[in-house]
C-alpha cells in the first residue's frame, strides 16, 4: 500500500518535525546561498595570489591571523574565498547533473515501464548498458580526447548517472498503468501526453524525487574524486576534489589544508542523503537499494 | 427509443498468454469465450459470476481498454473500434469497484471531475466549470468538497465522484463494475439508489457487474450468469430469480447467506475445486462441478439455447 501525502498543511508540518529533513534542509538550504551569494560574501578574490602569506593557518589556530579566517593555501589564496566559490561549483555540478540525468532517465523509465513490450526491452537493455560503464573510465577517457572542463564533467556526469532515474521511472509507471484512475482516464477519452502526464507523471514525482538526491550527492562526490584525480574541473577553479588534491602534499605538515575541503565535502553529501532519506520516509517510499 | 440496442457483443473472446517461467511454454487463458449478447437502450443488464469467471475482461473490452482477441463490440450500433476515443467516451464511461484506485490522489475533485470535458478539447473554461458544478450536485456533493483531493473524503463520496466523472459528458451507456462492492454496507444502498435515480432521470443504460445477487437483483432488468468464460444463462431478472434453469444459477443462488445464524455457510453440492481457467474442461465447461452431470455432460458441449422466457446453456434444458 503506498501512502501518498495530500499537499497541504499536514504534509508541510510532518516535515518540519523531522529531524533528518530540518537538518538536511538547512545545510543543503545554507550552502545553496552562499553558493548563489559567493560574489558578496568571500572576503577575498579567491583566484588571488600572495605569495608572501603561503599556508597561513585558520585564525582560530596558532600562528592564525585574523585576516584569513581560514588560513591561505600554498599560493596564499584565502581559503574561506576558495571554500565559498568551491560550494558553487559542488552545487551547480549537482543540479545540473540531476536535472540532465533526470530528464534522460524519466522519459526512458516511463517510455518503458508504459509501453512495455519492444519498447521496454530497448529500454532494459539501454539501462544494463549504462550500468556496464565505469563512469572514471569515461571520465578518463574525455579528459585526455578533449582536455577536462567544467562543462565536460557536468555532461559526463549527467549523461551517465541517469540509470536509478530509469530503473525507479520503469517500475512505478508499471505499477500505476494498470490502477483504475489510468483506465478512467483513458475511457474519458484522454490523449496519451495526457495521460502520461497528468495521471502518471504526478503520481510517481515523489519517488523520483528521493532518486535526485540521492544522485546529487553521488553526483558532487563523483565531482570531487574525479577533480582530485586531475579528470574533472581544472585549476584554479576551486573545486573542493581539486583543493584536497592540491592540499595532499601538505597534509603531514598543515593538516587543515585537507580538512577543511574534506569536512564540507562530508557535510554538504550528509545534508543531501539526510534531506533525501527523510523524504523517503515521509512520502512512503521505499527504495531498495 | 430506437431499436439499435445500446450495446452488443457478438462472439467476443480473449486469450491472455500466462508466462509460467524463462524456459516453460506460455499458458492460454480464455477468459471470456465466444460471448454475445445486446443491452437494448434504457436497460440495466446485470452479469453475476464468481471471481475469475470473466467479468471485469468482458467490462474492460467493451470499454475499449482491452482488444478482444476475437468478435466485435458495437457501442450504439457503431464499432468500438471506429469510434475515436472522443466519440467513445461521449458514448461510454465506467464506475469501477474501488473508488481509491479509481481517483487520481494527486488531482483536486473538481479536475478530476472535469477530465473527460477537458478530454474533448472543444468545451471552453466557463462552460466546464458550469457543467462539473452540474454532475456534483446531482451526486449529492458540494461545490466545497470540489476543491478537496480524494484522500479527504470517504469511500462513498470518493465513489459519487467517479460517477459525476463518468456521467459529466452525458453518456448513453455506463459500465458498472461492482461499484459498491468495496464500500462500507452502509454506503452501498445509497450508491444503488443514486445509480437508480440517475438512470431514470438521464435514461441510462446500464452494464451492471456484480458477484452480489442481492445488488443485481435490485438494479437489474435483465441478469446473465457467467461461468469460466461463457454466459450460461441469461433472462429477465424476474424470471432468473424466481426460476432458475442452469445447475449453477440454483447454486449461486442457493449459495446467497441466509440471516439466520446457526445455518453457517450453506453448502451447494459444487465441491472445493476453483475451476481454472487455463484449463477448460471438454464438454459442458460446468460438469466436473455439476451436481446433476450425467455421462454426456463430459463429452457434448451445450450450446446457449433460448426456451420459453431466456437462454440457457445446459444439456439438461435442451431436451
Amino acid at each position: 500500500m503506498s501512502v501518498t501525502v495530500v499537499p497541504g498543511t499536514g504534509a508541510a508540518r510532518r516535515l518540519l518535525r523531522n529531524i533528518g529533513f530540518v537538518v538536511g534542509a538547512t545545510i543543503v538550504g545554507v550552502t545553496l546561498i552562499v553558493a548563489i551569494l559567493a560574489p558578496w560574501i568571500t572576503p577575498y578574490d579567491p583566484f588571488a595570489v600572495d605569495l608572501v602569506h603561503r599556508l597561513v593557518p585558520p585564525s582560530f589556530m596558532e600562528d592564525g591571523t585574523p585576516a584569513n579566517f581560514l588560513g591561505t593555501d600554498q599560493l596564499g589564496r584565502d581559503y574561506l574565498s576558495r571554500l565559498i566559490y568551491g560550494a558553487r561549483i559542488s552545487m551547480i555540478i549537482g543540479i545540473a547533473t540531476v536535472i540532465t540525468s533526470g530528464i534522460i532517465g524519466t522519459t526512458l523509465g516511463i517510455l518503458g515501464g508504459f509501453y512495455g513490450g519492444r519498447m521496454d526491452d530497448v529500454v532494459m537493455f539501454l539501462i544494463t548498458a549504462r550500468l556496464s560503464i565505469p563512469v572514471v573510465l569515461v571520465a578518463l577517457a574525455v579528459a585526455g580526447l578533449l582536455g577536462s572542463s567544467f562543462i565536460l564533467v557536468i555532461l559526463v556526469l549527467g549523461l551517465l548517472l541517469w540509470d536509478r532515474f530509469a530503473v525507479v521511472a520503469r517500475s512505478t509507471t508499471m505499477q500505476i498503468r494498470t490502477l483504475d484512475y489510468v483506465s478512467a482516464a483513458w475511457c474519458a477519452g484522454s490523449s496519451q501526453a495526457s495521460v502520461l502526464l497528468r495521471e502518471i507523471l504526478p503520481n510517481i514525482a515523489t519517488h523520483l524525487a528521493v532518486v535526485a538526491t540521492l544522485e546529487m550527492a553521488l553526483a558532487i562526490l563523483l565531482e570531487a574524486a574525479l577533480s582530485f584525480l586531475g579528470l574533472g574541473v581544472p585549476a584554479p577553479l576551486p573545486s573542493w576534489g581539486l583543493m584536497i588534491a592540491e592540499a595532499k602534499e601538505y597534509m603531514f605538515f598543515t593538516p587543515w589544508v585537507i580538512l577543511v575541503p574534506g569536512i564540507a565535502l562530508f557535510v554538504l553529501v550528509l545534508g543531501v542523503n539526510l534531506l533525501g532519506d527523510a523524504l523517503r520516509d515521509l512520502l512512503g517510499t521505499d527504495l531498495n537499494r | 427509443m430506437s431499436d439499435i440496442p445500446a450495446i452488443e457483443v457478438r462472439g467476443l473472446r480473449r486469450v491472455f498468454d500466462v508466462r509460467q517461467g524463462l524456459f516453460a511454454k506460455p499458458r492460454q487463458v480464455v477468459a471470456v469465450d465466444d460471448v454475445s449478447f445486446s443491452v437494448p437502450a434504457g436497460s440495466v443488464l446485470g452479469i453475476v459470476g464468481e471471481s475469475g469467471c470473466g467479468k471485469t475482461t468482458l467490462a474492460r473490452m467493451i470499454l475499449g481498454l482491452l482488444p478482444p482477441s476475437s468478435g466485435d463490440v458495437l457501442i450504439d450500433g457503431q464499432r468500438l473500434g471506429d469510434l475515436d476515443r472522443r466519440a467513445r467516451a461521449r458514448l461510454i464511461q465506467p464506475v469501477f469497484q474501488d473508488p481509491f484506485s479509481s481517483l487520481n490522489p494527486r488531482r483536486r475533485v473538481r479536475d478530476i471531475v472535469a477530465m473527460p470535458l477537458v478530454a474533448q478539447g472543444n468545451i471552453a473554461g466557463d462552460e466546464v466549470k458550469r457543467r462539473v458544478g452540474e454532475a456534483l450536485e446531482r451526486v449529492g456533493l458540494s461545490a466545497e468538497q470540489g476543491s478537496r483531493y480524494p484522500s479527504q473524503l470517504s469511500g462513498g463520496q470518493r465513489q459519487r465522484v467517479a460517477i459525476a466523472r463518468a456521467l459529466v459528458l452525458r453518456p448513453r451507456i455506463v459500465v458498472c463494475d461492482e461499484p459498491t462492492s468495496a464500500l462500507d454496507v452502509s454506503v452501498q444502498a445509497q450508491i444503488l439508489n443514486l445509480l437508480a435515480e440517475l438512470r431514470k432521470d438521464l435514461g441510462l443504460t446500464y452494464l451492471f457487474i456484480s458477484h452480489n445477487l442481492a445488488v443485481v437483483e435490485h438494479v437489474a432488468s435483465e441478469v446473465a450468469v457467467m461461468y469460466l468464460g461463457r454466459i450460461v444463462e441469461r433472462n429477465e431478472s424476474e424470471a432468473l430469480f424466481a426460476h432458475p434453469q442452469h445447475p449453477y444459477t440454483r447454486a449461486l443462488l442457493d449459495s446467497v447467506l441466509t440471516p439466520e445464524p446457526g445455518l453457517g455457510v450453506p453448502d451447494v453440492g459444487l465441491g472445493d475445486t476453483m475451476p481454472d481457467p487455463a484449463n477448460i474442461p471438454p464438454g459442458c465447461r460446468f460438469h466436473p462441478r455439476c451436481p446433476l452431470a450425467f455421462e454426456r455432460c463430459s463429452h457434448e458441449t451445450p450450446k446457449l439455447t433460448p426456451n420459453e422466457a431466456g437462454f440457457v446453456e445446459c444439456l439438461l434444458a435442451e431436451e
